[in-house]
């Protein structure tokens, strides 16, 4: 690696490469070397960091995953892909794949569109903009834990906030933990309340660099705020709202504090209600490996969920990218 | 690019990559101090505290630190803690519920035997000293602290309301058996429409089959034998009855929506070992003071609850974990720990101590509590505990619910029940 330096700088040509000096100074030879290799060893903390804690455990639970493994006392037996033929044939799994894909369909859609209308309205000139803006991004800020508590009590069966409210308008109270859909309701509604503003300033940041002639020269031509919104500030932001997608599609899939607090039985079952109605495959995965320590079928779990992710991203990316290049 | 700069990214990155590491690699230190330090590991309030400042103060040589967190995560901590081979207390309180599970992984643990615990045997009730031992009694996993027994809490002004007898020696004699028990709640939800006679099916499923000697599995071998057990489907078709009946208040136990009901007094009855008095008073709060009773539980006493404490292996200081555990659930401290916080003793001499027995709550239209726990626990033939138990409980908790809410008949819940628990212990 001695002359590896000196032919990076010339390569590299961004500056005119000064006359060759006899010998470099071990001092430039020390300057050549920190501009080559100091990015490398300033980054590296985060691949140790990564290394340690991401890839080593993703790597161990593939390996966990291919054993029948006791949470406890480990490693019983060697079983290959056992765990995995078990679990495409079990129908808890699929149930918990079909609430998490539900879930992340009734929470995220409705909450990107309402991130947007919410974007649009703290776009314009707003009196106290600066309060409006922070406001937003408070439901976020607190915990989740409180939230489910705060949720927990309005979504109440008997004495809740919703089903009194239902009542005025003659509908008989719901029994929210019980029913399929009411649960699903409940808990997305807990999503977006923490999500939506959060998406919503993201959204924001992008709209505030759309060129505002454009918006003007729209305006002069006589085109509606409606119109306007669709025609010029969607499309502008449009590579913005592909990555809100892709990140909400990486949290709704791995969805499980919001359900598990909303489980009245909480960790004790881990079940998401009486017949798994609002189940996740993450709480799937923490009832087996957790609560009935069979650590190797939940590893397995962790696996799918995992490339699923994967399979989900990739696809998020490729439309990403057509759409992007039409626009 | 000057040399300082140089000089300082390089310390920095250095720097940052030193204490990754040493973040990665990080673990206990030992105090300098030559103190020998124990951890204990407990959930909900053990009532440790002023016991711990005792013992530090006559043992100077010892410090101990407690740690508390909710029961739930406590033994899914522990857990990890035995897996990963470090992090667990040098004592930790495991749960009666959950003792069979971990009697699995003894190797984990100190067998206290080892350390004379066979000594102390005569101490406790002898089905709490079996519950915490294993391999006939040679290997001594845990010393037992409290227990729950049981009773049935009552709403007093909710039975006058229903023209039923209030003051608590007639209501016991109002259910001898669970068949009475539901006699009543006919009678009480004729009268009282507005309000269940029991706020779960769950916890009474529960408390009658913790009457039977045995439950889910064999005494014998351990095999699973739930779905032969006719006591089993006696006590999941007596609780589902009222759950059909719409006499239970469908509630998950101890839920939050469980303290508001309590606060609405929207029910009358709830299965009650010693540990849930003090819920029902933190949930129904003050103003229903004098309101709720204790009487004798129909089925003729039982247990619910209370722990042990264990010494993993991955400690330290097992000898001084094991005096200090010792220490802890011996008569003297078992009766003090009941005086403070109402956890029930698990020892006779500490439970037929005149000092406990004649020990009345106040709030519960002060209950003579010592006598009536304490009586339970005295007749109680405790139900056999399966290694996999805690695996197959929440399938039948579940099964209850789903007929409460009215979304399977009673035989739908059983079988669909049944199944899940073969899957489950297959």
């Amino acid at each position: 690696m001695t002359v590896a330096p000196e032919r990076a700088a010339a390569g590299r040509g961004t500056t005119p490469v000064p006359p060759p000096a006899q010998r470099l100074s071990w001092r430039d030879k020390l300057g050549r070397l920190d501009t080559r290799y100091t990015p490398y060893l300033i980054i590296a903390p985060f691949f140790v960091v990564f290394g340690i804690f991401g890839l080593y455990p993703l790597l161990f639970t593939a390996w966990v995953s291919l054993h029948e493994w006791q949470l406890i006392d480990g490693d019983q037996g060697f079983t290959g892909l056992d765990n995995y033929a078990e679990l495409l044939s079990d129908k808890n799994f699929w149930n918990a794949l079909g609430n998490t894909v539900s879930l992340f369909l009734l929470s995220t859609v409705p909450q990107l569109f309402a991130a947007l209308g919410l974007a649009a309205l703290l776009d314009r000139g707003l009196r106290g903009r600066a309060f409006w803006r922070a406001g937003v991004l408070l439901p976020n800020v607190i915990s989740v834990a409180a939230v489910a508590l705060v949720f927990a009590q309005l979504f109440g069966r008997d004495f809740g906030i919703v089903n009194a409210l239902l009542g005025f308008v003659g509908i008989d109270p719901v029994d929210w933990r019980a029913e399929t859909w009411a649960s699903h309701l409940a808990i997305s509604s807990m999503v977006m309340w923490r999500w939506t503003g959060y998406n919503a300033l993201i959204y924001l940041a992008a709209m505030q660099s759309v060129p505002r002639d454009m918006y003007e020269s729209a305006m002069l031509d006589g085109a509606s705020r409606w119109r306007v919104f669709w025609s010029i500030t969607v499309p502008s932001i449009r590579p913005t709202i592909l990555f809100t997608v892709i990140v909400s599609t990486i949290g709704g899939m791995q969805l499980f504090v919001e359900p598990q607090l909303f489980d009245p039985g909480g960790t004790a079952t881990g079940t998401g209600g009486d017949d798994r109605q609002f189940q996740t495959l993450v709480m799937y995965l923490y009832e087996k490996g957790f609560r009935l320590f069979d650590a190797g079928y939940s590893s397995a779990i962790a696996w799918v969920l995992f490339l699923l992710i994967l399979v989900v991203a990739v696809v998020n990316f490729t439309v990403a990218r057509r759409i992007a290049s039409k626009g | 690019m000057s040399r300082t700069l140089v000089g300082r990214t390089t310390a920095i990155t250095a720097v940052a990559v030193a204490a990754t590491l040493v973040a990665a690699c990080g673990g206990g230190s030992d105090a300098g101090d030559g103190k020998v330090k124990l951890s204990i590991g407990v959930f909900s309030d053990f009532g440790y505290a002023n016991l711990i400042k005792e013992y530090q103060a006559s043992h100077p040589d010892i410090e101990i630190e407690q740690r508390t967190v909710k029961m739930e995560q406590h033994h899914t901590q522990l857990a990890t803690q035995l897996a990963g081979g470090r992090g667990a207390a040098d004592i930790v309180a495991i749960e009666e519920g959950n003792i069979a599970q971990f009697r699995q992984s003894k190797d984990k643990f100190v067998n206290l035997a080892d350390h004379g615990a066979k000594d102390l045997e005569s101490q406790w009730a002898a089905w709490k000293w079996n519950q915490g031992t294993t391999d006939d009694g040679d290997f001594v996993l845990g010393l037992g602290t409290d227990m729950g027994s049981l009773a049935l809490c009552y709403r007093r002004d909710l039975f006058e309301a229903a023209g039923l007898p209030a003051d608590r020696e007639s209501v016991g004699k109002l259910w001898p058996t669970w068949d009475d028990y539901l006699a009543v709640a006919e009678t009480f939800s004729q009268k009282t429409p507005g309000v269940k006679f029991v706020d779960t099916a769950q916890n009474v499923y529960k408390a009658i089959l913790d009457q039977t000697e045995e439950g889910y599995f064999a005494k014998a071998d351990d095999s699973f034998i739930g779905d032969k057990n006719e006591k089993v489907k006696q006590a999941f078709t007596l609780a589902a009855t009222l759950g059909e009946r719409k006499q239970t208040g469908a509630l998950a136990p101890f839920s939050q929506d469980w303290n508001v009901a309590l606060k609405q007094a929207s029910f009358a009855t709830t299965t009650c070992p010693a540990w849930a008095l003090a819920l029902i008073k933190a949930g129904a709060g003050d103003e229903a003071a004098g309101k709720w009773d204790v009487a004798a539980a129909p089925g003729g006493g039982g247990n619910w609850g209370g722990s042990f404490l264990a010494v993993p292996k991955q400690g330290k200081h097992p000898k001084e974990a094991y005096e200090l555990a010792k220490w802890l659930t011996a008569p003297e401290q078992q009766k003090r720990i009941f005086k403070e916080t109402g956890n029930l003793p698990s020892e006779p001499a500490a439970y037929k101590d005149p000092e406990v027995t004649a020990t009345t709550n106040e709030y519960f239209n002060k209950a003579p509590v010592g006598q009536i726990f304490g009586n339970s626990a005295e007749n109680l033939k405790p139900t056999y505990r399966g290694t996999k138990d805690s695996k197959v409980t929440p399938v039948f908790g579940n099964a209850l619910s789903r007929v409460e809410t009215g979304k399977q008949s009673t035989a739908d819940a059983f079988a669909q029940a049944l199944q899940e628990a073969r899957d489950a212990v297959k």
